[in-house]
């Protein structure tokens, strides 16, 4: 707690006893378990400004205009890096020149005092959302400061969001805030843990998603947390996207109850299209309404929305609250329609589940029963390659592309396990990709697949959707 | 002062600046470089500016093409150019590109701001990278491949 003024601030005595004054109906964990208990699935979305006002005027939109059920306490880039003295800069030049010059709250600058007049201020619960492989101080004084949730993993935000952290000290950091989180249990607070099942948001194969979301909470559950949520990124493909969440919250639960964690609660996050998103507005606003559906008819507990600024920057309250309006109606005309099991969401089910299964338990091996070592030498040995990761202790021979219905699938899988069935599905689905007109560079390739739903629409027979793909035929054979 | 080399290939720093973890398009851009036959030299993301400085230094590069898609670019770039003057390498050519700021902003005014901090040239989001390849070629003068 030394690592900034504020941090003295923190007594975590003093907290419990606060958060056990936090009314029911601001608990993150007891607002999402109720959720999942009545089969409902609750918007959530993501934000952040640089001061206290900013933040309170952001959550009210959020809740007044935009029907949140759930709210972030998003905090800027800097003080994800624990760069405090930049984050106090940015928020003196923010305050100056009357408009947020930083991505996020920086929560540990405002200090207990701080966060608490912002979750006060609302009547939804709050979450932490802080993408960083140190964790520890944001953790301790935003749950002083009332916030009831805590999104994040060692293995997940080390690979996505770092360059230089060693896996190991991510794991170490991640099972400190959850015996962190554990006490507040303990003590009688529930507080909501929640892992970044969408890593680094670019075209992640399911079954590798699956895999590091399950490892996630029974590292978790090994430091006594009764309850987890785990997520993925939707890949817009609604039969893989559907198939994915089945299969995640199936190996989930099997892997938990086998490894001594069968009373774990366990809840389903799905994560809006976490891309390269639209310009155009009106097809922005279609990526939502189809993210909707996809959490709707999946049948999660939380769907995390998007806005139509999304390609071009942090949205203003308005059209952040308008983004989670247009979730909310979407849901609310499914009434809770779930998507029929058809063969083809089964045989998906099926593929992604084998596909996790084969990681896992190779990585279990490695581990010799441990599941931090385990992951660990996963990564170390390529069967955990997070395609797109910007560390250097990934191996980055993964590459994803898409199918012709716009399912993730391997053009090269590296060192990661796949089992023979599930190798021959992707390489058969990626045959089925017609010629098209196709470039000759690699680099206008790659792009192609990772802005294809940016495509201007153009009618039915020009290059709209994934129809018109490009031959991928040599990157295959490399 | 060091002596630009006026043939052989051109030589270019590419990376994030900042607290920034956004990779995707940077890569893409590396290799949008390479194959439009620059030497790119990659510093990956969260790079400092005094390791984009130590670089052009130790490759003897033409152009720093700096990404910032986080929107706190606005903070990290300010100063860079004096950076490169202290180090002599002042007029060194420098590129941004990215979504610069925090929120959608008239483009107009963003480009301003980030030419008076003292670049030579800055990019909207999603910019098509055969322009940007274009225009560095004959802002370098010459192509970048030999001969
Ligand atoms: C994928 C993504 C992520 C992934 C990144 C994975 C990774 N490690 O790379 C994850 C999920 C981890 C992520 C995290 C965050 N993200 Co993000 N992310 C995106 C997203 C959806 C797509 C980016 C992308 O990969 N595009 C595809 C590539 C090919 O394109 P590109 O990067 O835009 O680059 C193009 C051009 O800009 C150009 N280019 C790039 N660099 C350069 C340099 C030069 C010199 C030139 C000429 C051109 C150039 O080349 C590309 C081809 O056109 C964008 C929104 C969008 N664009 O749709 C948000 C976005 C960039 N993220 C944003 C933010 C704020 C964050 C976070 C800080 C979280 C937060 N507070 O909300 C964290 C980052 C934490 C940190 N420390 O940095 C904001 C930035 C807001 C702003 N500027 O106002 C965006 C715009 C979303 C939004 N509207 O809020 N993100």
């Amino acid at each position: 707690m030394a690592r900034w003024p504020t941090g003295r601030e923190v007594d975590l005595d003093e907290a419990v006893a606060y958060q056990r004054g936090v009314p029911r109906h601001r608990n993150f964990a007891l607002t999402v378990l109720r959720a999942k208990s009545e089969g409902i699935t609750l918007a959530q979305p993501r934000g952040g400004f640089a001061t206290v006002e900013e933040q309170i005027a952001l959550l009210k939109a959020l809740q007044d205009q935009g029907g949140a059920d759930l709210l972030p306490l998003t905090t800027d880039s800097y003080t994800r890096n624990e760069r405090f003295a930049e984050a106090e800069k940015g928020l003196a030049e923010s305050v100056s020149a009357g408009r947020s010059l930083l991505n996020g709250l920086p929560l540990v600058n405002h200090g207990v005092k701080g966060v608490r007049r912002v979750t006060e201020a609302v009547e939804k619960p709050a979450m932490v959302l802080s993408g960083t492989s140190r964790p520890c101080l944001t953790a301790e004084v935003g749950l002083a400061g009332g916030a009831t949730g805590f999104l994040g993993g060692g293995i997940s935000y080390t690979l996505s969001y770092t360059k230089e952290l060693p896996i190991a000290e991510g794991i170490r950091n991640y099972q400190y805030l959850d015996r962190l989180c554990a006490h507040y249990w303990e003590q009688g607070v529930p507080i909501h843990r929640e892992q970044p099942g969408f890593l680094t948001g670019t075209l992640i194969p399911p079954g590798l998603g699956v895999a590091i979301a399950v490892i996630e909470p029974l590292l978790g559950a090994g430091q006594g947390l009764p309850h987890y949520s785990v997520g993925l990124g939707q890949a817009l493909c609604l039969a893989q996207d559907v198939a994915a969440l089945r299969a995640l919250e199936n190996v989930c639960r099997e892997y938990l109850q086998r490894f001594g964690f069968g009373t774990t609660t366990l809840t389903i996050a799905s994560h809006q299209w976490m891309a390269n998103f639209p310009q155009d507005e009106a097809q922005a606003a279609g990526v939502i309404a189809l993210g909707a559906a996809i959490a709707g008819t999946a049948g999660v507990t939380q769907v995390i929305t998007k806005s139509v600024h999304e390609a071009l920057g942090i949205p203003s309250p308005e059209v952040n609250a308008a983004g989670v309006r247009l979730t909310q109606q979407v849901l609310r005309m499914l009434e809770r329609w779930r998507l029929p099991l058809d063969p083809e969401v089964e045989t998906e089910e099926a593929m992604v589940a084998a596909e996790a299964r084969a990681i896992l338990d190779r990585a279990r091996d490695l581990g010799d029963g441990d599941w931090a070592r385990g992951a660990v030498r996963a990564v170390e040995a390529g069967v955990i390659d997070v395609p797109w990761s910007p560390s250097r202790f990934n191996a980055g021979k993964a590459l994803p592309g898409r199918d012709r219905f716009g399912a993730v699938r391997y053009l090269a899988h590296g060192d990661i396990p796949l089992p023979p069935e599930v190798r021959e599905h992707h390489r058969s689905k990626l045959a089925e990709r017609s010629g098209g007109a196709s470039s000759g560079m690699v680099s206008e390739r790659l792009l192609a697949d990772l802005t294809a739903v940016s495509r201007p629409v153009s009618g039915n027979f020009g290059p709209d959707g994934w129809r018109d793909f490009k031959d991928y035929a040599d990157l295959l054979r490399r | 002062m060091r002596a630009r080399r006026r043939t052989g290939t051109r030589t270019v720093v590419t990376g994030v600046i900042g607290a920034d973890c956004h990779i995707v398009g940077n890569r893409i851009l590396q290799m949008a470089l390479e194959e439009a036959g620059f030497t790119v030299v990659p510093l990956g993301i969260m790079v400092a500016q005094e390791e984009f400085v130590k670089a052009a230094i130790e490759t003897n590069a033409d152009a720093i093409l700096v990404s910032s898609l986080y929107g706190q670019g606005e903070l990290d770039c300010q100063g860079l150019r004096d950076k490169f003057e202290e180090a002599g390498l002042g007029r060194i050519h420098l590129v941004v590109g990215g979504n610069l700021v925090v929120g959608k902003q008239e483009w107009a005014e963003v480009e301003r701001r980030f030419l008076a901090m003292g670049f030579d040239r800055a990019y909207p989001p999603g910019i098509d990278l055969r322009r940007v390849i274009e225009e560095l070629r004959r802002d370098l003068g010459g192509p970048a491949r030999d001969g």
